[in-house]
């Protein structure tokens, strides 16, 4: 039955909505335990309460609506400054919520994940909130006296026009309960309209024909009332104004309205405004996957139109080129998003663990609007995750030592993301000890993985920490000291692609950054060739693209530098560093990059122009391979290797330091990690 | 069943029965236009009904145009539970229920 789907589908969009508000719930939870007077954050608490409270009861999670219901009321009191905020009722609350996911959770949202550990919470919510029991409150539709209740700011009237959309009440919603929610938020004026209604024989039964029009007199803002219709906004027709009118007006308009004729009717078959719209993330993959395809199939169109002297297929070729790249653009940017959610979910680990070892840590953060890929995001859970904990656990000092070192009593923990070329920097920084580079180098010694006369540098030590089973720690805790975080790291980001850096200053503290690519699936590229092999090189990383004469080889006295403009650049012979045995031709072609280790030129025969790059991963036996991040299918059906600036730019680096070592390095040479740290670069700076 | 027709040629008798939602409105709409379109009186009781959505309510209402228009007595019968009423008071229903509480009130 599709009633009974929709009615699903309904659920589950709750069920999305209200894990989002959870979060947003966790966040303004612990920035009120920083700031416990902010009447604007009990604002946002209450109504984010109250709106699950509301629609869980709407949609039939009424044991959760029960349950929430009671925290709600705890924060009216607080709201009403008869209770004060402490640390006792945020940890209460914290707890709730875990609770109100758990039910979230749960098959059809009736029962709560633990009874027990619910009553005990609700028990001393009550207790602290001074509220006598009372018994679960089923949300039905039970008329009850308008409650005002008090906002934080002067009062006012709003004029609300809500017109439900055709689905509306197949979905399950019932527009007599947001009506009853309204009333909570303060004394409400209503008036149905039968204007849309149509003669009895052309109605759809199932279909809500009535629109209303309020006024609300009440303290809350325009989004607190908004926030009540918040699961059936879209496809809805739902105007909030402050009042111009009077409420005698406005009951006169709709008067007007009721008694109208059908002549006068709303056009009910007019299209719903839908202003945004959730749509399945395996859905949007499987469009990507497909837009994919046709940037295969359209490069293949390029390369028969290139063969043929035929100017209208030509044309028709660049036209759907160009669509092409339009259509891809677009479709990378729906699932771009901030990584805002990421980051504000580790307030509450990092509150927890801050809290079970009796440390004091502040969570600050920077660039959590930057945007990235979707699947990028989804994967970055784990290994954040892991950072901040092995932070909390080995990083920060415990407060006495803080206090001994003149250090702040308060550590923080600093998360920030910024974008470079097509890479996005992810880095958690920490305030703390820092890592004890002999401490790490004695212990791979005393576990064989390395040799006692080994000559590493620092970073190649702190490689170390993201092995398996590796610790240094002397005590296992419950938090971390198993070894087994770091490796969790370092598998996900070689999953995605990425590489790990890791700075750290004794005393001052540890930053570890992740260098990942902006999107896992299109980019567009720059193909070049070397002798028969073709390469793609990330044109967000392209500068420009200069000649390599004989001559200019001579100038340089064989030294691999570029005088590009009076500024010396150094290049690396792409030829060379893969081990291409062909002819090198007279005139080769530097491509100037920008690397994050400054800019390098790469030395190869030809450039053969742009092109948009469908990236398919190498599989797992290459997964280890430096300077190669992936492959694409050409237009003709061959493949070529994607290539990673930045690790040919380090690959570089390091032999121009440590001279070349081990095997060349063929894009099938198999390294044992793609860790490194950064070279010349101080810690970053940490709030 | 929340709802039943007894139908005459003279009077069609429409009674509700517990919560009336969108799962009744399709039969709610049948039993309406078949009553409007045989007899020359028709009765919709709420005496036994609990709960009326907004798809009742508009049907109800799209009904007495109906019956206005083609010379039809219409007329909704009670008493009506004062939770009932309530609900479509708040829901801005007032000169809606107003007329069919009216009549209740009355005995009609």
């Amino acid at each position: 039955m599709s009633a009974v789907s929709n009615s699903d589908q309904f659920k589950q969009s709750f069920r999305e909505e209200a894990r989002e508000i959870l979060v947003d719930l966790e966040s303004a939870l612990l920035e009120l335990n920083e700031n416990p007077v902010d009447l604007e954050l009990v604002g946002r608490i209450f109504r984010g309460l109250h709106t699950i409270k509301g629609s869980g009861a709407m949609f039939g999670f009424e044991d959760l609506a029960a349950f929430t219901h009671n925290l709600e009321n705890a924060f009216d009191e607080v709201r009403n400054g008869r209770l004060q905020v402490n640390s006792e009722l945020i940890d209460l609350t914290l707890s709730a919520l875990d609770q109100i996911r758990a039910m979230l959770e749960d098959g059809a949202g009736v029962a709560p994940a633990d009874p027990a550990a619910c009553a005990e919470i609700l028990s001393k919510v009550r207790q602290l909130a001074g509220i006598s029991p009372e018994k679960p409150t089923r949300e039905k539709a039970v008329p009850h006296p308008p409650v005002p209740v008090l906002g934080v700011g002067p009062l006012r009237d709003w004029h609300i026009h809500f017109a439900p959309g055709a689905d509306m009440m197949r979905n399950g919603a019932n527009p007599f309960l947001l009506l009853q929610e309204l009333r909570q938020l303060g004394s409400l004026s209503v008036r149905a309209s039968m204007a849309a209604v149509p003669p009895l024989g052309e109605q759809d039964p199932e279909r809500c024909y009535v629109a209303w029009e309020m006024v609300l007199t009440t303290a809350s803002d325009a989004d607190a009332i908004r926030d009540v219709f918040i699961f059936v906004e879209d496809g809805c027709e739902l105007t909030i104004e402050p009042s111009p009118m009077c409420a005698a007006e406005v009951t006169a308009r709709a008067l007007e309205d009721q008694r109208s004729q059908p002549t006068g009717r709303r056009s009910y078959d007019k299209p719903d405004n839908v202003s945004s719209l959730r749509v399945p993330a395996a859905k949007l993959d499987q469009f990507v996957d497909l837009v994919g395809e046709l940037v295969t199939v359209q490069a293949r169109l390029s390369e028969i139109a290139a063969r043929r002297d035929d100017p209208e297929f030509a044309e028709v070729s660049e036209e759907i080129e160009r669509l092409t790249s339009a259509l891809r653009e677009n479709s990378m940017n729906i699932r771009m998003l901030p990584i805002r959610a990421t980051f504000e979910k580790f307030r509450r680990l990092v509150h927890d663990l801050a809290r079970d070892l009796g440390k004091d840590v502040e969570l600050t953060m920077e660039g959590a609007d930057t945007e990235l890929d979707k699947t990028v995001i989804d994967q970055l859970g784990d290994p954040l995750m892991h950072l901040i904990r092995n932070s909390i656990d080995h990083g920060i000092e415990p407060a006495d030592v803080r206090a001994s070192q003149g250090k702040p009593a308060v550590a923080t923990i600093h998360l920030s993301a910024r974008h470079s070329g097509a890479s996005v920097l992810i880095a958690v920084s920490d305030d703390g000890a820092g890592i004890d580079a002999q401490a790490v180098r004695n212990r791979a010694i005393e576990k064989g993985v390395v040799a006692a006369d080994a000559e590493l540098t620092e970073a190649e030590i702190f490689a170390l920490i993201f092995q398996p089973g590796f610790s240094t720690a002397k005590q296992v805790t419950d938090v971390s000291g198993r070894g087994v975080g770091m490796d969790v790291v370092r598998q996900r980001v070689d999953s995605l692609r990425g590489t790990i850096d890791v700075v750290s200053k004794p005393g001052l503290g540890t930053s570890v950054t992740l260098r990942l690519p902006l999107t896992l699936a299109i980019i567009d590229g720059l193909l070049v060739s070397i002798g028969d092999a073709c390469f793609v090189l990330p044109l967000a990383n392209t500068l420009e693209c200069i000649e390599l004469t004989r001559a200019d080889i001579e100038r340089a006295n064989g030294k691999h530098v570029a005088n590009v403009r009076d500024e010396l650049i150094p290049y690396i012979r792409l030829r060379e560093h893969f081990n291409i045995r062909t002819e090198r031709p007279a005139i080769e072609q530097i491509m100037v990059v920008e690397t994050e280790e400054g800019r390098f030129g790469f030395v190869v025969d030809q450039v053969l122009g742009n092109c948009q790059t469908v990236i398919k991963n190498l599989g797992r036996f290459y997964r280890h391979v430096q300077a190669v991040s992936g492959a694409t299918i050409l237009g003709n059906g061959t493949v070529a290797l994607i290539l990673d600036p930045q690790r040919l730019a380090q690959d570089a680096l390091r032999s121009v330091t440590h001279g070349p070592r081990g095997h060349p390095a063929s894009p099938c040479a198999k390294t044992s990690s793609r860790t490194s740290s950064v070279l010349d670069r101080t810690p970053t700076p940490v709030n | 069943m929340p709802l039943t027709l007894e139908s005459s040629d003279s009077l069609s008798k429409i009674s509700l029965e517990g919560e009336i939602d969108i799962g009744c409105a399709a039969e709610l709409q049948g039993l309406l236009v078949h009553a409007l379109g045989s007899s020359k009186e028709v009765q919709v009781s709420l005496g036994s009904a609990t709960d009326l959505d907004v798809t009742a309510v508009q049907l109800i209402w799209a009904a007495r145009r109906a019956a206005s228009a083609s010379a039809v007595e219409f007329a909704v019968t009670g008493p009506v539970s004062e939770p009932l009423a309530s609900t479509l008071l708040q829901a801005g229903f007032e000169d809606f229920a107003a007329i069919e509480i009216e009549s209740l009130a009355t005995g009609t």
